[in-house]
């Protein structure tokens, strides 16, 4: 439908919209999700069994879970949202994309980059802090790749044929300016090795730039960026504006204002001060505001296009995400309360959240978009929608077995570790605690690989629809078409 | 004009966009982390508390390699069960030294910041080599090329110590000299050993 | 009313009876909803007090036959208040997805969607957590099942309406969920419920 529409007899000068690194980076990108998510599986199953890492160093959980948790963000995520901003910004502005080449070098240079810094955190290289662990050198390449994703992104915007920068694209901008910022002022090291450097912060402090920079990766990256993704193809497919561009506005703003201050709540009652501990916790009270503000829009957009809306899988995934994202920006305020944060912190309630939302949201949104996306870049029908629903049930019942098995254990972990008896002596020894979580952790292993499962039929089923491709270039519409995307 | 009206210019011009994003986002740290990485005293080393001696420090060292921050923290909260369980809660003044901080975010094993002087040093190397053997149903894994590799093969210690007093760390050019000695005849155990036996008591001496 | 049985083996003739049949709120709530409500928690006072809470560690959590009563009562309002506040969520939100506004089926639907649920709390009676998860987990994915399937059928609109709003009461009971962990926890905190060193 959009292919068809963007289609417009073509002079010969006509320059047709960069399409094929869109392609290469959401290929790239499924493959990153198997990775990733199969990582996950093995280091959930390690936790039931400990010896399947076979006494090898590369399979210890220690290191192959920092390759499982940057697979799935910067391998399937960053290459996700690329590919999705690359797309969307053409459309959005009525160009082809700024500096094609650069683009394919993007998308290259930071495959080889995840692809190289994966294997050396399998090799030990490690900074050690989460969400960052990646050493010095390919901290450098990540900024490298990241300038050139900025110039790429915002000189498409500044030859844009229509005035307005949509909403989308203010998500996306923001994306790559904070997480910029973040990174390069959290990967500040003295280098002693090629695969050693030392932080140029210490302790206490070390720890709040970390969790700055560790929150708001959530918030601008796996948030922020993912909604660029809501804002540009869930319109898209409603087939009408976006339900109110007032509440959209002020949700962004209030939003990259308030995301920011959240981070200390990852450090309650620790060493840091106590007024930064009390200011995290109220800013992520406030930060549900325009979290939910987004999601209203999001479904009211949905809710009023019934008349014309065809249910197909892509529609479905992103629905169900949206419900996914409203129970993870509502928790993750309330595992903020100090009072919450006492019983959860710590526990495996704090891996279910991550997970309501990395599964719930990201991984969902995403798969959703794909639907809708690889067979328009490919300019033919999905190759199997009914596999595309046993995916969405998969997926559903997968996240929801995750979520529930890490609420039952981060619970009893929490209630456990505190209580005391009628003597006030501790009541379990902490092996008994946890020993007891076993079932719990088999139950998380068992959600893991039905939801992989899910992957892997999305990867068959657009690995098919590619396959029967037949390629339609499309164009950008002339400057007076309309400007809604 | 009303608030949509100027909205419209900002969104119409990509310079001020981007500035306006930048400057918004930037807010929170400029308030909130700024300040305190400017605190000196929320990096102050208590009295008389030395830097880590260079085999601590490379047992550190492989203390993050390893990952062990993903499973255990060190880091006990000021609540009476857990200083019943773990022991005194941490100040501030205890990781002045610890760069990166490996406070942690999650106890899929228990928390280690008091565990130093807890087990005797075979207990740990029992442990950390084949911890099935000592804790029946512990799901930590075994770390056996720990004891098949000399510390001194982690990393070039004078470097790490050279770097470490370029950012402060108070190191005398005898104890740089003296620390390949120090690390001689050591395996990658006895060093993560000796840094698990000076957490949260005051490091400093070589044992 | 469907049966049990119908829903299991013919659900969509359970929910299209549903549509069919005028009911009235009150007589639904009274021979249904509250039944539903009631079940969960008598399992639970005959479990807990016959053999103890297992939360996994090794000694089971006895409680004196005072605060299991006040648990269970809570336990009643509570899954009273979630099916009951479910239904008229549901009817707010109907006319925005084109279903029906009749609060009797809302409630109907409601219960129906509960019913494999409540069979599931059968295994409160041996009150072990994970024992209970094992069996609720499939019951609740079935119960979600149940409403993607009926919501449109008994509500009365088409398909792609339905799963939008089907999706839209699932974050619903989501968020109502964890409210009720984050509650029961912050009430743990402030020394209400077991005893716990903080």
């Amino acid at each position: 439908m959009a292919t068809a529409s963007n289609v417009t007899p073509a002079g010969p000068s006509r320059e047709s919209y960069r399409d094929r690194v869109v392609t290469a980076l959401v290929v790239f990108s499924i493959i990153w999700s198997l990775l990733g998510m199969a990582a996950g599986v093995h280091i959930a199953a390690e936790l039931v069994w400990p010896n399947l890492d076979f006494g090898q160093e590369w399979l210890s959980f220690g290191r192959l879970r920092s390759l499982h948790t940057n697979a799935v963000i910067f391998g399937f995520g960053v290459s996700a949202l690329m590919g999705t901003a690359f797309y969307s910004v053409q459309r959005t502005c009525h160009v082809p994309l700024f500096a094609p080449g650069l683009a394919w070098f993007c998308c290259f240079a930071w495959q080889i980059g995840v692809l190289g810094g994966g294997i050396s955190l399998l090799a030990g290289w490690t900074g050690g802090k989460e969400y960052a662990e990646l050493e010095w050198p390919f901290d450098i390449a990540i900024a490298v790749v990241w300038v050139c994703f900025a110039i790429v992104f915002f000189g498409t915007i500044a030859r844009r044929r229509i005035k307005p920068i949509y909403v989308s694209n203010w998500f996306y901008g923001a994306l790559i300016i904070v997480i910029a910022m973040l990174h390069i002022v959290n990967s500040l090291a003295i280098p002693v090795s090629i695969s050693k450097s030392y932080s140029l912060f210490a302790g206490a402090q070390d720890a709040i730039v970390q969790w700055w920079y560790g929150h708001n990766a959530v918030g601008f990256l796996l948030t922020g960026g993912f909604l660029g993704m809501l804002y540009y193809f869930l319109p898209k497919h409603a087939g009408r504006p976006i339900w109110s561009y007032r509440l959209s506005i002020i949700a962004f703003w209030a939003f990259t204002y308030s995301y920011i201050w959240a981070g200390p709540h990852h450090l309650h009652y620790s060493a840091i001060p106590e007024w930064v501990q009390g200011l995290g916790m109220v800013m992520s009270l406030i930060l549900l505001a325009p979290s939910w503000a987004t999601m209203v829009n999001g479904i009211m957009t949905v809710a009023g296009a019934w008349r014309k809306l065809r249910v197909d899988p892509a529609l479905k995934f992103i629905v169900l995400s949206l419900a996914f994202y409203g129970l993870a920006t509502f928790e993750g305020p309330m595992m903020s309360i100090k009072s919450v944060n006492v019983v959860s912190h710590f526990t495996d309630w704090t891996v279910g959240h991550v997970h309501s939302g990395a599964l719930g949201w990201n991984a969902m949104i995403t798969f959703g978009t794909f639907y809708f996306l690889v067979p328009r870049l490919m300019g033919t029908a999905l190759y199997s929608v009914r596999l595309a629903n046993v995916h969405f049930w998969l997926a559903l019942a997968g996240t929801m077995l995750y979520v529930l098995a890490m609420w039952g254990a981060g619970v009893s972990q929490g209630l456990l570790w505190l209580s005391l008896d009628e003597i006030g002596e501790l009541s379990f020894s902490f092996k008994d605690i946890m020993a007891s979580m076993a079932p719990y952790y088999a139950l998380r292993l068992v959600a893991g690989i039905v939801f992989l499962a899910g992957a892997a039929l999305l990867a068959y089923n657009l690995f098919m629809t590619i396959r029967g491709r037949r390629t339609v270039p499309a164009f950008p519409p002339a400057p007076d078409a309309a400007s809604q995307p | 004009m009303n608030a949509v009206g100027l909205h419209r210019k900002l969104e119409e011009n990509a310079g001020l966009l981007i500035f306006g994003i930048l400057f918004v986002s930037a807010i929170g740290g400029l308030v909130q982390v700024l300040p305190s990485v400017m605190q000196e005293s929320l990096v102050a080393p208590d009295v008389g508390r030395a830097p880590y001696g260079p085999l601590e420090l490379t047992g550190r060292d492989i203390y993050i390699r390893e990952g062990c921050s993903t499973c255990h923290s060190q880091q006990v909260r000021p609540l009476l069960a857990e200083i019943k369980r773990y022991g005194p809660y941490s100040r501030a003044g205890e990781s002045a030294y610890d760069r990166p901080f490996l406070w942690g975010s999650k106890r899929t094993g228990p928390d280690l910041h008091r565990v130093g002087g807890r087990y005797t040093d075979l207990w740990h190397r029992l442990h950390l080599l084949d911890p099935r053997s000592v804790v029946p149903n512990s799901i930590m894994p075994a770390y056996p090329w720990l004891g098949e590799r000399p510390a001194g093969a982690a990393g070039d210690i004078q470097a790490k110590m050279r770097a470490l007093k370029l950012l402060g760390h108070p190191y005398t050019e005898e104890q740089i000299a003296g620390a390949p000695e120090a690390l001689a005849g050591m395996m990658e155990v006895d060093a993560l050993v000796a840094y698990l036996q000076v957490l949260g008591v005051a490091p400093g001496g070589t044992p | 009313m469907p049966s049990i049985l119908t829903i299991i083996r013919r659900p969509t003739e359970a929910f299209e009876a549903l549509a069919r049949s005028e009911t009235d709120p009150l007589a639904v709530f009274f021979k249904q909803i509250v039944w539903l409500a009631l079940a969960p928690p008598v399992f639970a006072f005959i479990g807990a007090s016959a053999f103890g809470w297992r939360l996994g560690a090794a000694q089971p959590l006895y409680l004196s036959g005072d605060v299991l009563t006040q648990i269970s009562i809570a336990y009643f309002f509570a899954l009273l208040f979630g099916l009951v506040s479910t239904a008229f969520v549901g009817r707010w939100m109907a006319p925005t997805y084109g279903a029906s506004d009749a609060l009797g089926t809302h409630l109907a639907l409601v219960g129906v969607v509960a019913t494999p649920l409540v069979a599931g709390s059968v295994l409160h009676l041996f009150p072990h957590v994970f024992v209970n998860l094992l069996v609720l987990i499939p019951a609740l994915i079935w119960s979600i099942y149940l409403l993607y399937k009926g919501l449109p059928i008994a509500l009365g609109t088409g398909p792609e309406r339905g799963m939008l709003m089907a999706s839209s009461l699932v974050a619903y009971l989501l968020v109502g969920a964890v409210t009720l962990l984050g509650l029961t926890v912050a009430l743990w905190a402030s020394g209400i419920g077991p005893s716990i060193g903080v």
